[in-house]
């Protein structure tokens, strides 16, 4: 695929919902959105007719407000009906701004408070170790949800449980840096015991050769490092984009960047 | 009387052996005495380390891939520390949790307020599936615990450091029934935890003064067994609650909201108002704030109003 053309019909996806519904994040949709296209097509076990199935790998968006990119793949994949797309937000809906797991069927955590879901994907791999399945667990969180003192408070717990049926997923787009700088991030996940590896979140090929690595007894973290907005040039970076939603004349500019 | 924090551990040792769900985190206390349930279910202990909302948000994990977990450490750090984790990753999602609780309230008074927790009781009775249990004695934890820590709500059990001393057999103890204790006519005094001894100790008081109160003991919090307060202060037309908690949207809540349908009831509320300040012995706290048998009498004189027989009138003016 052409990699200047990746994944444009889910992010055209992701601004139709967020358009019409007038809620949810649009750059940090598209921040991710390729990572979790990637892991449900290449990486992870599931069967959307059977979103509990036992043998199935676990997927937990801890950066929950990206829960955009998260129901444009679920559609892709069979878990999610067009009506429950064109339902997002409305009262009624399984669908909102952020995965709610009693609703949502392949959201395995509700998120949306950052510092939860990465330590809920923890305790998922370490349930799964105590019963000795062979289940993985993967976990996407920001860099600025790594301010959360309870990203690093399971970082060396999961280190210390030897949790290598655990993948955390970092989106390195630099939201941080806006407040509270991260850096060196790699670095520190690798002093917490954690083998690491840095790629760029919206290659195919770079995913493709960090999630073959082969499994350790330590919990792996992949610095995917992105860009907040990726796919449409007006967008990518920080700013007022963040939670903004667009007019009908940026609707058009975007769709024509995406077309 | 054994201890309630040995019995915590004796209890995980019967139950983990029995039942191979159950896993047990533990935030660096207990360790020492649960080592025969580590060593009898191994892989099924973890002294997690000094990070209670991640302990609890992992349990919520293991919750999540069909095991029983079993969180451990000091009250305010369980449940006023990791309430957002109770909240979202319990709560919301209805998953299943037991949360055991040492040093409630007050009764790690020399360590200070850092150490106190007067609001548990409050903040988790927010949540429809929670129950709360607050076992004053070792057969009480060990019989509430084997009847509901698999039953996919969150159980919240608060250990006191002392035992309220009076023995129970284990088929008075129910999730859904509390306890009279003593049965009386003038008064009903309701109470929770250790203070059922002081409520024992008042009620000798009072009948000395010919005042005959009626005891009703509360192991069980939530789900808050209305019915047997009801009729009690139908009867006795006044009611005094006794909880080492909160002033605030505990015990005295439930009453309230039980018995606003009986007309001309006369309450009366020994509680924490607001923050500790000063060091001391358990005891000794319990007797600044009224939790006391003479408190009780303080209380009943302030709040209550004995007009007939004549001769309790006579007694009262007398009390304290």
């Amino acid at each position: 695929m052409d990699q200047n053309r990746l994944n444009r019909e889910l992010r055209r996806k992701i601004v139709e919902m967020i358009y019409r519904s007038k809620e949810g994040h649009i750059p940090s949709s598209f921040s991710i959105v390729d990572i979790i296209q990637y892991l449900y097509a290449h990486v992870l076990r599931f069967d959307p007719k059977r979103p509990k199935w036992d043998e199935r790998d676990y997927f937990i968006l801890s950066k929950g407000h990206g829960g955009a990119a998260l129901y444009v793949v679920l559609h892709k994949f069979g878990f999610l009906t067009d009506a429950e797309m064109l339902s997002y937000s409305l009262k009624g809906s399984i669908l909102g701004g952020h995965p709610d797991a009693t609703k949502v069927p392949g959201a395995e955590a509700s998120t949306g408070s950052l510092g939860h879901g990465f330590p809920t994907s923890a305790g998922v791999a370490l349930g799964l170790k105590i019963q000795g399945k062979p289940n993985r667990v993967y976990a996407l969180l920001g860099d600025g949800e790594c301010n959360e003192g309870t990203i690093w408070e399971t970082a060396l717990v999961a280190s210390k449980q030897s949790l290598g049926n655990l993948t955390a997923i970092i989106d390195f787009n630099g939201s941080a840096a806006q407040i509270l700088p991260v850096d060196p991030l790699a670095d520190k996940w690798r002093s917490f015991g954690w083998d690491v590896q840095e790629i760029d979140g919206h290659s195919e090929e770079e995913m493709k050769a960090a999630f073959a690595t082969p499994i350790t007894g330590k919990p792996k973290a992949i610095i995917a490092h992105t860009i907040k907005g990726k796919g449409v040039s007006f967008i990518e970076g920080h700013g007022k984009w963040h939670h903004k939603i667009p007019n009908t004349e940026e609707l058009d500019l975007i769709f024509k960047e995406l077309a | 009387m054994k201890k309630l924090r040995q019995e915590f551990a004796d209890t995980m040792l019967e139950v983990g052996l029995a039942d191979p769900r159950l896993v047990v985190m533990v935030g660096d206390i207990s360790h020492g005495i649960l080592q025969p349930y580590a060593k009898a279910c191994p892989g099924r202990y973890f002294n997690v380390g000094i990070c209670e909302p991640t302990i609890v948000n992992m349990a919520a994990g293991i919750a999540k891939t069909g095991l029983i977990p079993v969180v451990h450490t000091i009250a305010p750090f369980i449940i006023e520390r990791a309430y957002e984790q109770i909240k979202l990753d319990f709560g919301y999602q209805q998953l299943g949790l037991n949360l055991i609780s040492v040093g409630s309230a007050f009764d790690y008074a020399q360590l200070g307020c850092s150490h106190h927790c007067y609001t548990d009781i409050s903040l988790m009775s927010h949540f429809k599936k929670a129950h709360i249990f607050f076992p004053g004695s070792p057969v009480e934890l060990n019989v509430l615990f084997k009847k509901v820590y698999n039953n996919g709500c969150i159980n919240y059990f608060r250990l006191p450091e002392k035992p309220h001393e009076v023995v129970f057999s284990p088929e008075e103890i129910t999730v859904n029934k509390a306890i009279k204790v003593l049965e009386g006519e003038d008064l009903t005094i309701v109470a929770i935890g250790p203070q059922l001894r002081t409520a024992l100790d008042a009620a000798q008081l009072l009948k000395n003064r010919d005042i005959f109160a009626e005891v009703l003991y509360y192991p069980v919090i939530k789900p808050f067994d209305a019915e047997t307060v009801l009729r009690s202060v139908m009867k006795t037309r006044k009611v005094l609650v006794i909880e080492e908690a909160s002033a605030h949207d505990g015990l005295f809540n439930s009453v309230l909201r039980t018995v606003k349908q009986v007309s001309g009831v006369e309450y009366s509320q020994i509680a924490v108002e607001d923050f500790i300040h000063q060091y001391g012995t358990y005891e000794e706290l319990c007797e600044d704030l009224g939790f006391s048998a003479q408190g009780i009498l303080q209380a009943v004189k302030r709040d209550f109003s004995f007009e007939s027989p004549l001769k309790k009138m006579v007694s009262l003016g007398s009390l304290a």
